[in-house]
């Protein structure tokens, strides 16, 4: 009877001063700067984000959501500080070109392992995905095949510079995915490419 | 004879389940700073940088622990010190077309930056707290959940 007794004066208190925990909700743009919406949902009512830092607040499952504010950058560099110092960086990609009919990277491009190679230093790379791509001429098998080897000469270049093998997926697409849409029998050399992305 | 034969049976049945049962990874820890674990089947595993999650998996920051997640769809989700999270559902199947993104937070800080999921089929997302269900088109949120 005590215990009841201390939890009805415990609920009066919290009740006369309000002061129940209430849960946050903030909206942002991603790095491109493109905004996204989101709707809160309790039983009490729905409140829709749908403006930069705009901010709704939840204060218990009946009551609905509080209409929508914008957020201070103060606040939320103070809040969330922790949250956006640990934010995984965006995946890096890098693109490399091969001379035609060849597993041959073009000068520009054998440059640019040393790049994806301090990627993936930097940032202590988790996984790395290495995928080959050709242009719409020949077979289907044959273009499969030539996108494969560039691929796979990408890959063994990065682990002879020491990149741990178990971090490399390698993978063919032939001609499909192009990065500049052609008809079928058309040379493009911008679609005969090995994409590397760095996680 | 019998006795090999049984055992030989029963080792192969082991391997064929443990294959079929074989969860897929949904993600990786990107970026650890302080300690952090994961509750799986009853089982707590500290976290090392790299580590993998399944889906099922909760999420916990100690006191001065923060964690950066990259799901396979590039999505993003960080824990701020003291949080905790559990991947209810996750589903990335983009040739067949099927996706799930359910995300329980039950305390602390959180962020999450929408992937490829949320471009293909933004309606499968839906991130919890207490007392509410977040459904999430698009970009970055931002929740803090107080205990």
């Amino acid at each position: 009877m005590k215990c009841f007794v201390s939890t009805l004066l415990w609920m009066f208190i919290l009740l006369a001063t309000g002061c129940s925990s209430h849960h946050t909700v903030i909206l942002l743009p991603d790095l491109d700067g493109h905004l996204g919406k989101a709707e809160v949902i309790t039983t009490g009512g729905n409140q829709l984000l749908d403006k930069a830092q705009g901010m709704t607040t939840v204060s218990g499952p009946s009551s609905a959501p509080s209409p929508a504010t914008v957020a201070s950058t103060e606040f939320i560099a103070a809040t969330f500080a922790e949250v956006m110092a640990i934010e995984p960086p965006p995946a890096e990609k890098l693109i490399l070109y091969f001379r035609t009919n060849t597993t041959e990277l073009i000068p520009k491009s054998r440059a640019d392992i040393d790049s994806i190679l301090s990627s993936i230093k930097r940032r202590g790379a988790i996984s790395i995905s290495i995928s080959g791509y050709t242009d719409s001429t020949g077979s289907s098998k044959l273009n499969d095949d030539l996108a494969h080897d560039r691929a796979q000469v990408v890959c063994d270049l990065l682990t002879q510079q020491g990149v741990d093998a178990k971090l490399l997926n390698v993978s063919s697409h032939g001609k499909g995915n192009q990065l500049v849409p052609t008809a079928d029998g058309v040379a493009e050399p911008r679609n005969r490419r090995v994409e590397v992305i760095v996680r | 004879m019998n006795t090999l034969i049984l055992g030989l049976s029963l080792y192969l049945f082991t391997i064929s389940t443990a294959s079929a049962f074989q969860p897929d990874v949904i993600g990786h820890i990107q970026k650890l700073n302080g300690t952090a674990s994961i509750l799986r089947d009853n089982n707590t595993v500290e976290l090392v940088k790299g580590a993998v999650v399944y889906r099922g998996d909760m999420i916990r920051t100690a006191k001065t622990g923060s964690v950066g997640i990259v799901m396979t769809d590039d999505s993003t989700l960080s824990l701020g010190p003291n949080s905790e999270i559990a991947l209810k559902d996750y589903l990335f199947n983009p040739k067949e077309g099927k996706f799930a993104f359910v995300t329980r937070i039950t305390k602390g800080t959180f962020g999450y930056l929408s992937g490829i999921i949320g471009k293909l089929s933004p309606d499968s997302i839906r991130l919890e707290i207490p007392d509410a269900t977040i459904a999430v088109r698009g970009t970055k949120l931002l929740i803090e959940v107080k205990e």
